[in-house]
């Protein structure tokens, strides 16, 4: 804004003001009906949907899909869009560009438009970014809230499994990989990289293992599984894609 | 300063005057609250500017049903993190309810902190002289979201456990600094009972202070500044209707002072309206 814009914002608003009406009661009778609403509102949800005790925690299952709370979604989502693509080291875009830059832009939007025009039918471009960012966030949060509750369930469309292998799918069911990995097209499409073929990157089992207990983030660590479930686990994935399919 | 008074006061209402008097001749709370409460506001301020006020009001019973459930909360994970919340749950009297009332306070804050963010940038009330109230304004948007991941941890359930490893891992997986941050909020390269009790102060000391700190400043500046007039209010609608009005009169008188330009196009609208009216 030039001086000149700011004086005459200045002028603007102490006539504004002069005209204007006392903070006590006028605003403050609006302030207190919205704000008794919404309490009244939070004391009626916490009454009819009431807080229940889930299971205690166990690091060494998962039998459901680990996600964060709803208002990280957008963030878990971000992650596998990116986490699919090879370009820009994907999961630095995903977790630490795209959010970093939004965090900024936030911060410093006041010093980028500096304009002096307040009226919503003149600022076209703020107006479009309000629409597309919060349609974004609203569509990667509702994506979120959709993925399937327990994937693969019920087993994985492989066949050729020995008894150990069986073993370790059930131990890949009922750790949640799903929930971040596909197999022959059962399971999540992100973040992490689809498993199908897995046995062609000829692991044996033990860098799988050491790989289980010591994942890249965001992979979460399962050294807690027992070395027999390991074990069992590795064998499983590392024949993905060659001996079982 | 002391009152004078006409006729007989009771003794208790004269003590209670002393007394305000006695303070306010020392502190100026009297005058200060004064000038707080009747301090003018544009005319016409709209519904969407409650939404501040309000987020306050949630943040306030957050800290008030969070002191509550801390008087009962055990941050212990073996054996005693899980079993004090599910005493809370089912066993304390009102517990549900204030546990219900913390839980959905959270969500309720986030999305009432972002309709209060849409508000001011969609009214442009971020432009001058306004812009470190936004700035503080979203560092109080990311300390909420940081309120209600190191909050869910907390529960020690089985969903908030696994969710609350995901969501560490996302910060960990940034580059450079990542691993570093996943280790602090961890305490440690893995999750356990370190983890679970610095969650815990983060969540109850750290965090809340931080955002009573940013509230503060928050307000200083909404008190000095005033708070920004509608866009469309009445007052400003006419002033531009005014101003509107003076350019086509200043044009028209243009049209007229030009003799030979009869034709001329530019003075074709300010003529048109003419013969219109
Ligand atoms: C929170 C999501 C998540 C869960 C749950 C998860 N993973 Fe991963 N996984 C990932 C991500 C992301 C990567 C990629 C990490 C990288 O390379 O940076 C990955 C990588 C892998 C890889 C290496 C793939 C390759 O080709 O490089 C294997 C093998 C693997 N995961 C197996 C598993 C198994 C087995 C489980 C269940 C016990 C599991 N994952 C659970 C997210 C997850
Ligand atoms: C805990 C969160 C927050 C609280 C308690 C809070 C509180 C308030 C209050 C009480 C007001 C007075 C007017 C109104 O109610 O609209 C206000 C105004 C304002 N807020 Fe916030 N706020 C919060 C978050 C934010 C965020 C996230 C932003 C933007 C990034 C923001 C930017 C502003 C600005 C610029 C004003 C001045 C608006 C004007 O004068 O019209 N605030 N805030």
């Amino acid at each position: 804004m030039k001086p000149a814009d700011k004086r005459a914002y200045d002028k603007d608003y102490a006539n504004a003001k002069k005209t204007g009406k006392p903070f006590f009661p006028y605003a403050i009778f609006k302030d207190t009906i919205i704000a008794g609403l919404t309490v009244v509102s939070i004391i009626v949800l916490a009454i009819v949907v009431k807080v229940e005790v889930g299971e205690p925690v166990n690091p060494a299952t998962t039998d459901f899909v680990p996600r964060p709370e709803w208002y990280f979604y957008f963030a878990f989502e971000l992650l596998k869009i990116f986490a699919n693509q090879d370009v820009l080291t994907p999961v630095i875009m995903a977790t630490f560009m795209v959010p970093n830059i939004m965090i900024i832009l936030l911060v410093v939007w006041p010093f980028i438009d500096r304009g002096p025009e307040r009226r919503i039918w003149k600022r076209p471009f703020a107006m479009g970014l309000v629409v597309i960012v919060t349609g974004m966030l609203c569509y990667l949060t509702y994506l979120g809230a959709q993925t399937p509750a327990g994937v693969a369930k019920g087993g994985l469309p492989v066949s050729g499994l020995d008894e150990e292998a069986t073993k370790g799918m059930a131990v890949y069911i009922a750790n949640g990989c799903g929930s971040c990995h596909m197999v022959a097209g059962v399971g999540a499409p992100g973040p992490g990289p689809d498993l199908t073929n897995e046995g062609a990157k000829g692991w044996d089992n033990a860098k799988m293992v050491a790989w289980l207990k010591a994942p890249k983030a965001p992979m979460p660590s399962y050294a807690s599984l027992s070395p027999a479930d390991l074990e069992a686990l590795a064998t499983f994935v590392n024949g993905l894609g060659t001996k079982y399919k | 300063m002391t009152t004078k008074d006409i006729g007989p006061k009771n003794a208790v209402q004269k003590g209670a005057e002393g007394t305000i008097d006695y303070v306010d001749e020392r502190t100026g709370v009297k005058t200060g609250t004064r000038w707080f409460l009747f301090r003018n506001i544009p005319a016409g301020t709209s519904w969407f500017q409650t939404l501040g006020f309000t987020a306050m009001v949630v943040f306030g019973m957050q800290a008030i049903t969070g002191i509550i459930l801390a008087m009962y909360y055990v941050p212990d994970t073996r054996g005693g993190a899980y079993e004090s919340i599910q005493r809370i749950t089912e066993e304390v009297t009102w517990g549900w309810l204030v546990r219900g009332m913390h839980k959905w306070g959270a969500s309720v804050m986030i999305i009432i902190v972002f309709l209060h963010m849409a508000r001011v940038f969609i009214w442009g009330a971020y432009k001058y002289p306004r812009e470190l109230t936004w700035v503080t304004g979203a560092m109080l948007l990311l300390l909420t979201m940081f309120m209600g991941l190191t909050g869910y941890l907390l529960v020690w359930d089985q969903k908030a456990y696994w969710a609350t490893v995901v969501a560490v891992n996302i910060f960990a997986s940034a580059p450079i600094v990542g691993p570093y941050i996943g280790d602090i909020l961890r305490a440690g390269p893995e999750f356990g009972p370190s983890t679970l009790s610095r969650f815990y102060s983060i969540h109850m000391l750290v965090i809340p202070a931080g955002i009573a700190t940013f509230i503060g400043l928050h307000l200083y500046f909404i008190v000095r500044l005033g708070i920004s007039e509608p866009p469309w209010s009445k007052r400003r609608l006419r002033i531009e209707r005014d101003e509107e009005d003076a350019r086509r009169k200043a044009a028209r008188e243009r049209a007229k002072e030009l003799p030979g330009a009869v034709n001329y196009p530019a003075t074709w609208p300010a003529k048109a309206e003419e013969a219109a009216r």
